[in-house]
């Protein structure tokens, strides 16, 4: 007996250098979500992982006002989410950032460098290369 | 969306906040807590209602505690939820934050 089944598939999105393509990438997170029936905690943290690399390259890897800046694929595999994630801006290697120090008091905490650190410790199996105008990062949140 | 409510709670002015704290709505939030800090001496953000945080809101939390130190007035953050405590807790923010899990009112 043939059972119905939707047919999976990858989400492509691209969004433009603007904090307001926030709303679309966290919406289109969620479709994908829902699509594969990933729970709530899958879908905080990819929207979290894209949302802190996007905004970098917003802010400081002059992405801001450019258009089609970043392009964003998710694939879901046996070992959980691959993410491949690309965006225009200046050459930026999230691997070789340096770590925040988290043990520091409030008067002497950087405010930067959060953002990677959170993605470093959410994702497993992160890659990074240049390749030609593209940051290009790939990585695996297991799930 | 991030949506911000005031009210005063046996002593504390209680900033709660519902939805989103992220990169769009982070200066709001922030703007907010400074300004709960500019009228009360102890000031605690819900953050019961909240869905999500990311860096961005976290940093406008951050921003607010140096303003509380700034002045000698008393901050916390109460009421998180699982996955939102989880991002405080990698951030370390619990080594700079007062942090309940209730309110502290």
């Amino acid at each position: 007996m043939w059972h119905n089944q939707a047919i999976l598939t990858d989400t492509e999105f691209v969004l433009h250098g603007s904090v307001g393509e926030l709303q679309r990438l966290a919406a289109e997170t969620a479709t994908f979500c829902r699509e594969h029936s990933l729970g709530d905690e899958v879908e905080f943290d990819l929207n979290l992982v894209l949302e802190e690399l996007f905004t970098n390259a917003v802010s400081h890897g002059e992405c801001a006002g450019m258009e089609k800046a970043v392009q964003v694929r998710l694939q879901l595999l046996n070992d959980g989410v691959h993410v491949e994630y690309a965006d225009r801006g200046r050459p930026f290697d999230p691997l070789t950032a340096p770590e925040p120090n988290l043990d520091a008091s409030l008067e002497e905490r950087r405010v930067g460098g959060l953002g990677v650190h959170l993605v470093r410790q959410i994702m497993r199996d992160l890659e990074y290369r240049r390749a030609g105008d593209w940051n290009r990062i790939t990585m695996r949140r297991p799930c | 969306m991030i949506q911000l409510t005031q009210e005063t709670r046996s002593g504390w002015y209680v900033v709660g906040v519902r939805g989103r704290a992220d990169g769009e709505t982070a200066d709001e939030l922030e703007s907010a807590l400074r300004a709960a800090l500019e009228d009360h001496s102890k000031v605690a953000a819900d953050l019961g209602g909240l869905d999500y945080i990311s860096s961005a809101g976290l940093r406008a939390v951050l921003q607010a505690a140096r303003a509380a130190e700034g002045k000698n007035a008393e901050f916390a953050v109460c009421a998180l939820s699982p996955p939102v405590k989880k991002v405080f807790d990698m951030s370390g923010m619990h080594h700079v934050l007062r942090i309940h899990g209730e309110l502290p009112c």
